[in-house]
């Protein structure tokens, strides 16, 4: 297998759509709820909680950008196996598949479980799961270059539902913010940590390198993108923090759909039932992207065609949805690639970054002689 | 056939003029129409020969007849070509040609002993004359509409577009009755790739007939799978002079009235000439109507029929109490009921569409005021819905292009299904559906959606809005022509601070 990968120049994207991309693939499910699980973890500090994820998140991304740039094209498969060797390195690639199927599974099935509990109780698992595998089919069949512009499109086609939030935070009361820097660092970072399965995502920033065009303006974008996703979750944490009361916001799953409710129109009375409709077109993306993670990956490392993975994959998923519909098993799955995530792409890049210094420097000793380059 | 072909590619030429007769004659057989006339004069035999119909026949006898048959010379073909008074004269020594070109009206003169036969092209063809576009009409702007003629088209092109640089090339599809195809451009502007490509499907294209320029368009669009057109097809010729002159290509076919211009996008089949005789911001806010029309039209039914299914705390209690009295004695679910009237609508278009403008404004009235009333005072349907679905009805005939608005308008009924089986999730799956099928297709190759993905900003003010004449000096962009610029914006935009 190449290190570095040869992309055809018609299958490049330009590098300011990966603003989309990461902001895309992060909001997903995981802001749904997340306002209530800091707030378990930080209380009204909750807040400081997010600015500190998004630190990490910016020395995460840091980190990922100074791993790429120190080759010339590669992606994460790649890297692997320069540093680790074919075997290692083919398992630690075999972990990232596991690890997006995993999320992939987790952000299906809690849509179908948003969808069932807010506007269709007895809707059979089986039928919105072959809804939404359809499109994946169908989108992935158009290849990458059909993701990206569906992450571009729905991107624009969803913001609107920001404007719904205007409503409940013009009846904030900041009181639930006081007092303040009344939790322990301790819990901040906790608070920090839950954030992780949301922040989820950025990682695919180490598949899709190789096919960005413009390699010089990458870092604006991506980090750009990582922001945008910070702000929006803390946007959304102050209002959930300042519109419920305590009990009611340790109550409620899904804070922020419950958001939605309030905002009404002369002709529309209820916005939940549209939002929750149209967090579709938020989780489509983020479906789509890992979806093709795992057929990409697939190919690199074992070089099983993609439509044949596509297609196990999307079979796969339609059964295993029939049989997950128990609450505590999808967040048991939830947590589980909340964990797995959190070491996987928040921790490894940075233990990932030395050994590629030193390789480079072993590499640059050995080659000194021969090569002057 | 292939038999004949083979042996009619071949020099026939010198020839016995009795022979020729024979030949022409046994090709056509059972036809009555050939006149063959062989003239003795200065003791040379003479043939002429044309289809009777297919001159006209004045023409043949003042300037061709008159001075071959009055004048005392020896006729050899360099003289026939000199000294007839018609500008048009050609030799010709294939067989294959002569019998192509006699069936488009050309006059064939073959003095014996000759090496070629001398064809005057002096054709008469009937065509109706210029009318007004019917299907694509404009309130300001120039009127006229293309023809049947592909000679007059030409004609209004190139009076359209005096340039030298535009190029009409001639490519003729059909192998058993073949049709002259024009594809026009500009050679200096338009993108080399797009001429290539399109040349290419023309030419590789093997058909034994062509039909019509719409029918040529589903020969050679990228996807045949899709519902949504991916060229335009307009019959007004300020519109295809409009798209050649911003570096696309447009295809003429003989003997029809619309012409194919492509590449196109999305937008494009939403955006009228008359924006750009309208002043920018009318133009704008036109252009905006028709966005906001398309999504009425296909979603305005499927979310009442989804509302009204499903999600009733959807709907305000005061507009709950109105539509739940207008649906009290309607015996359907609505699903079926907004399927039955989005069924009569489209009846009562399609009939309007195949009598006779008369009889079919007639049929407009019985079917809207009739069938409407009755059918909300029969208790079959609720009064709401038919607002609902005669709105969404009129925005579908917003858009300018035939096409495309066919093609929205038969969208529709897929959403309505999804609406009344799986409610908001279900339309919104539809959506995403139709945003990813958008997405997935191209024409000629370049992405239909563009430019809004691929993304270019500066193209988004000829697809999505129009700005000021100074700040379009810009062509389309994302479809590489060869000179982007139109004009040069300083000279354009002269800014001058207050009181100058």
């Amino acid at each position: 297998m190449d290190i570095n990968v040869k992309v055809k120049p018609y299958l490049k994207i330009q590098a300011f759509y990966l603003f989309f991309i990461i902001s895309s693939i992060q909001l997903g499910v995981g802001i749904m709820g997340l306002p209530r699980l800091v707030f378990l973890e930080a209380y009204q500090d909750a807040w400081i909680s997010i600015l500190i994820a998004l630190l990490g998140i910016l020395l995460v991304v840091f980190v990922m950008l100074r791993i790429l740039t120190s080759y010339d094209n590669a992606d994460i498969l790649g890297i692997q196996i320069d540093l680790f060797g074919k075997w290692l390195g083919k398992i630690m690639g075999t972990v990232y598949i596991v690890y997006f199927a995993v999320t992939l599974f987790s952000v299906f099935i809690t849509y179908i479980e948003v969808v069932k509990i807010f506007i269709f109780p007895e809707l059979s698992n089986f039928v919105m799961g072959l809804l939404l595998v359809s499109l994946i089919v169908y989108c992935l069949l158009g290849g990458l270059k059909a993701i990206v512009g569906t992450c571009f499109i729905f991107f624009f086609l969803a913001l609107w539902v920001l404007f719904l939030l205007i409503h409940p935070a013009v009846l904030l009361d900041f009181t639930h913010f006081q007092p303040v820097f009344q939790a322990s660092f301790p819990e901040l970072l906790s608070g920090a940590r839950v954030t992780a399965y949301t922040f989820l995502g950025f990682e695919i920033l180490f598949l899709i390198y190789p096919f960005i065009q413009n390699k010089k303006k990458v870092k604006k974008p991506v980090y750009f993108g990582v922001t945008f996703t910070a702000l929006i979750v803390l946007i959304t944490t102050v209002i959930s923090i300042g519109f419920f009361s305590t009990d009611q916001l340790k109550n409620r799953e899904w804070v922020v759909l419950n958001l939605f409710k309030i905002q009404s129109l002369p002709f529309i009375e209820r916005f939940d039932y549209i939002v929750v409709a149209e967090w579709m077109m938020v989780v489509l993306p983020n479906m789509f992207l890992l979806m093709w993670a795992i057929t990409y990956s697939m190919k690199r490392l074992y070089r099983v065609p993609q439509k044949i993975t596509l297609y196990a994959t999307a079979g796969l998923l339609l059964i295993a949805c029939i049989f997950t519909s128990d609450h505590f098993l999808i967040q048991k799955i939830i947590n589980t690639s909340a964990q797995y995530g959190f070491w996987l792409v928040f921790v490894y890049p940075l233990l990932l970054l030395p050994m590629v210094w030193i390789k480079k420097r072993r590499g640059k000793q050995k080659g000194a002689g021969r090569h002057s380059s | 056939m292939r038999k004949n072909q083979a042996k009619s590619s071949n020099n026939i030429f010198p020839i016995k003029v009795d022979k020729l007769k024979k030949q022409m004659e046994s090709r056509f057989e059972n036809n009555p129409d050939l006149v063959f006339t062989i003239y003795e004069h200065q003791k040379k035999k003479i043939a002429v020969f044309y289809i009777g119909y297919l001159v006209e026949p004045e023409m043949v006898h003042n300037y061709l007849l008159k001075p071959l048959l009055t004048s005392d010379k020896t006729w050899a073909n360099p003289d026939i070509l000199n000294d007839i008074p018609l500008s048009t004269g050609k030799t010709k020594e294939k067989l294959q040609d002569i019998l192509q070109n006699i069936l488009i009206g050309e006059v064939f003169i073959y003095v014996e002993g000759e090496p070629a036969a001398v064809s005057f092209i002096l054709s008469k063809k009937e065509k109706r004359n210029l009318t007004q576009a019917e299907t694509e009409s404009l309130v300001q702007g120039p009127k006229v509409a293309f023809t049947e003629s592909i000679a007059i088209n030409m004609n209004i092109v190139r009076w359209n577009i005096h340039s030298t640089d535009l190029v009409l090339e001639k490519i003729m599809i059909g192998e058993r009755a073949p049709r002259e195809v024009r594809l026009i451009y500009l050679k200096s502007i338009a993108n080399e790739t797009d001429v290539n490509t399109m040349r290419q499907r023309l030419k590789d294209l093997e058909i034994d007939q062509l039909e019509d320029s719409s029918v040529l368009m589903q020969y050679i669009e990228d996807s045949s799978q899709t519902i949504f057109p991916q060229f335009y097809s307009s019959e007004l010729p300020d519109r295809f002079a409009y798209t050649v002159t911003r570096g696309r290509i447009g295809v003429l076919v003989e003997n029809s009235p619309t012409a194919i211009l492509a590449p196109s996008t999305f937008f494009s089949f939403f955006e009228s000439t008359e924006d750009l005789y309208m002043r920018w911001n009318a133009g704008t806010f036109l252009r905006y109507l028709r966005f906001i029309a398309i999504i009425i039209s296909v979603l305005l039914t499927p979310l009442y029929v989804a509302a009204t299914t499903f999600h009733y705390e959807i709907i305000p209690t005061q507009e709950l109490i109105t539509i739940g009295e207008s649906r009290a004695i309607v015996p359907f679910p609505p699903i079926f009921e907004a399927l039955l009237l989005e069924f009569i609508i489209e009846l009562l278009r399609e009939a309007g569409a195949r009598l006779p403008t008369k009889i079919g404004q007639t049929i407009g009235i019985v079917g809207g005021i009739v069938i409407g009333t009755a059918a909300v005072q029969a208790g079959i349907t609720s009064n709401f819905l038919i607002i609902l679905v005669a709105l969404s009805a009129l925005a579908s005939f917003t858009t300018p292009n035939y096409m495309m608005g066919t093609a929205i308008r038969i969208i529709r009924f897929p959403m309505i299904i999804l609406a009344g089986t799986l409610g908001m999730i279900g339309m919104m799956f539809g959506v995403c559906f139709l945003i990813i099928h958008l997405l997935k297709l191209s024409s000629l190759g370049r992405p239909y959606l563009s430019p809004v993905y691929p993304f270019r900003w500066e193209d988004l003010n000829k697809t999505l809005y129009r700005l000021p004449n100074s700040r379009q000096n810009k062509r389309f962009a994302s479809y590489r022509p060869k000179d982007l610029i139109r004009y040069s914006k300083r000279k354009a935009s002269k800014r001058k601070d207050i009181d100058e």
